[in-house]
C-alpha cells in the first residue's frame, strides 16, 4: 500500500479512535447516572434479588472508562505505526468489547424479569409493604414515596389491596383497606378527605396503578445501559475492523 | 301481648301501604361507585332511610348479616318467638362450621333515619369492626360466600317489631393468596433478543477476523520479496562508526539532505523498490 494511502488509513484509525474514546467517556457518564439511581427505585430490584440492571451499569462504568483509555492508546499506537502496539491495542479492545457485551446483554435480559408484567412488583408490594423486616421498611418507604409523588396506588390500581391478602391487610386491615399514601392530599400534605379515601370515593383516591411509572424508570435505566452500550459497541466493532486492516498494512 | 298484637297489625297495614307507595323494603347496596363497595370481607349498604314507616320513638334498626343459605334458619328461629333475638348468634362464633352463619348488629335509632332526610351519600359498612369479639359487633364477613341482609326493627325490650325483606344475594369475592401470583419470567422483549443476537454475532465475527488477520500476517512474513536494484536507489547505510545525526560524505550525495540515521526501519528500501 502506498505511503499516502497508509497515512490516510492512519488518520481514519485515529479519527475513529477519537470518536470511540468520546463515546466511551459518555458511556461512563451514563452508567454513573444509572448507578446513582436518581429515581430511588433500587429497593424494588434489590429486595427481589434481581438487581442485574445496576450490576450491568457498574460494569459499563468500568468498560466505558477503559474504552476511553484504550482508544487514546490506540491513537498513540497508530501514530507510532508500530505493529506491536497495534496488536496490544487490538487485544485490549477485544477484551473490553466482551465485557461491554456482557453488560448490555445482562441489562436487557434482567429488565424482562423485573418489569415484563406487573406480577413481581405487585407480589413484592403485597408481601413487604408494612412488614417490619429491613426489606419491608425499604419497600414501604419506596412505595410510599412513589405513591405520593407519582399520584398512584398499588401496582395495577387500588383494587390490588382489595383482591389480595397482604401483610398490610393483616396488620391494618380492620381500619384501612389501602395505605393513606393512596389518598389525594392538599398542599399542606394533609389528606384531603380521609373518610372518602377509606371507602374509595373516586375523587379522593388515586385510581391509577404505579406499575407504569416503575416500568418506565427501570426501562429507561436499561435502555441507557444496553442500547447505548450496543451503539458504542457497533462503533468499536467498525473501528477494530479498520484497525485490523491498518495493522495488516503496517511494515 | 295486646300492644304487640296492635303493633304487629299496624306494621302489616303499613307494609301493605308501603308496597303500594313503591318503597324499597330491603337492605340495598349503596348506589355510589365506591371502590370498596364490595370487598372480600365488607359490604357498603345504603343507610336505612325510609325503610320502616312506624313512628316508634325508642325503636332501633338492627341488621341481620349472614350467608344466604342461612336465611331460612334465621326466619325459623325468629318465628319460634325466641325472647332474645339479639343474642341468637354471637359474632365471634357466628361463622364456625356448626354455627348459624349469621349475626346481628345495630345500625342506629329509627328516629335517625327519617324519610325526608334520605340521602344516597350516606352509607353503612357491614364488617367495619374487623375481627371483633363483641356479641353484636359489626364483624367482617367470610370471603368467597354469598351474603344476604335483612333489617329488623327492635323495640327497647328486645322485641321484634318489624322486619324487612331479605336483600338480594351479594357475592363476596374470594380473597386471593399473594403467594399464588406467578412472578416468573413473562416474556422476552424483542429488544433483548436483538441486542443479544447481534452482539454475540459481532463478538464472534471480531474474533474470526482477528484470527484471519493473524494468519495473513504470519503467512506473508514468510514470503520474502527480492529487491530489484536498477539504478539510483536509496541504499542502506550501515554505520560502522557510531555517527548519529551526521551525514556520511561517501554516500550518494542526492540523499545527503536526509539526516536520518539509516539504521532505522524507515530507510530500508522496501518502498523504493516498488516505485521503480
Amino acid at each position: 500500500m502506498g505511503a499516502g494511502a497508509l497515512t490516510c488509513l492512519m488518520f481514519v484509525v485515529i479519527a475513529l479512535n477519537a470518536i470511540a474514546a468520546a463515546a466511551g467517556l459518555a458511556l461512563f457518564a451514563v452508567a454513573i447516572w444509572v448507578a446513582v439511581d436518581g429515581y430511588k427505585l433500587y429497593p424494588i430490584s434489590g429486595v427481589s434479588g434481581k438487581d442485574d440492571i445496576f450490576a450491568a451499569a457498574w460494569i459499563a462504568i468500568f468498560t466505558g472508562f477503559a474504552f476511553f483509555l484504550a482508544c487514546i492508546f490506540g491513537i498513540f499506537a497508530a501514530l507510532k505505526r508500530s505493529r506491536g502496539f497495534m496488536m496490544v491495542y487490538l487485544i485490549i479492545m477485544f477484551i473490553i468489547f466482551l465485557f461491554e457485551c456482557a453488560s448490555a446483554i445482562t441489562a436487557a435480559t434482567n429488565r424482562d424479569y423485573l418489569v415484563g408484567n406487573s406480577n413481581l412488583v405487585k407480589k413484592q408490594m403485597l408481601q413487604y409493604f408494612a412488614d417490619s423486616s429491613t426489606q419491608g421498611k425499604q419497600i414501604t418507604q419506596t412505595w410510599n414515596r412513589v405513591m405520593e409523588q407519582v399520584e398512584c396506588c398499588g401496582a395495577d390500581g387500588p383494587s390490588d389491596w382489595i383482591q389480595y391478602n397482604s401483610t398490610f391487610k393483616q396488620m391494618f386491615g380492620s381500619t384501612y383497606i389501602w395505605p393513606l399514601s393512596c389518598c389525594k392530599r392538599l398542599s399542606t400534605f394533609e389528606v384531603e378527605d380521609k373518610e372518602g379515601c377509606m371507602v374509595g370515593k373516586a375523587s379522593t383516591i388515586f385510581p391509577k396503578g404505579c406499575f407504569q411509572h416503575i416500568e418506565s424508570v427501570l426501562s429507561r435505566y436499561t435502555w441507557a445501559v444496553s442500547w447505548y452500550g450496543f451503539s458504542v459497541l457497533m462503533l468499536v466493532f467498525f473501528t477494530l475492523v479498520i484497525a485490523m486492516i491498518y495493522y495488516m498494512q503496517l511494515e | 301481648m295486646n300492644i304487640n298484637a296492635v303493633v304487629r297489625l299496624m306494621s302489616l297495614l303499613s307494609l301493605w301501604m308501603r308496597t303500594g307507595e313503591g318503597q324499597i323494603f330491603q337492605p340495598e347496596l349503596t348506589p355510589n361507585t365506591f371502590l370498596a363497595r364490595i370487598t372480600s370481607n365488607t359490604v357498603m349498604l345504603k343507610q336505612p332511610y325510609c325503610v320502616f314507616d312506624q313512628t316508634c320513638p325508642d325503636c332501633e334498626i338492627w341488621l341481620v348479616a349472614g350467608l344466604c343459605s342461612a336465611n331460612a334458619i334465621f326466619d325459623a328461629q325468629v318465628n319460634s318467638s325466641t325472647p332474645n333475638i339479639l343474642s341468637l348468634s354471637p359474632y365471634p362464633t357466628a361463622f364456625n362450621s356448626s354455627s348459624n352463619n349469621f349475626f346481628l348488629t345495630r345500625v342506629g335509632l329509627l328516629s335517625d333515619f327519617p324519610c325526608n332526610l334520605s340521602s344516597n351519600d350516606q352509607y353503612f359498612v357491614v364488617g367495619a369492626d374487623g375481627k371483633c369479639s363483641g356479641i353484636n359487633c359489626n364483624g367482617e364477613l367470610p370471603d368467597g360466600f354469598s351474603v344476604c341482609f335483612k333489617y329488623l326493627l327492635i323495640y327497647t325490650n328486645e322485641t321484634l317489631v318489624n322486619s324487612s325483606n331479605w336483600s338480594v344475594n351479594i357475592d363476596l369475592p374470594k380473597l386471593l393468596n399473594l403467594h399464588n401470583i406467578n412472578d416468573g419470567l413473562s416474556a422476552r422483549s424483542g429488544a433483548m433478543v436483538v441486542i443479544t443476537s447481534i452482539l454475540c454475532a459481532a463478538a464472534a465475527l471480531l474474533l474470526l477476523l482477528f484470527f484471519i488477520m493473524l494468519c495473513i500476517t504470519c503467512c506473508t512474513k514468510k514470503e520474502s520479496k527480492e529487491i530489484s536494484v536498477t539504478n539510483s536507489i536509496r541504499i542502506p547505510r550501515y554505520d560502522t562508526h557510531d555517527l548519529k545525526n551526521r551525514v556520511h560524505p561517501y554516500d550518494n550525495p542526492a540523499y545527503q539532505s536526509d539526516f536520518k540515521n539509516y539504521s532505522t526501519a524507515n530507510t530500508l528500501p522496501k518502498d523504493a523498490a516498488q516505485k521503480l
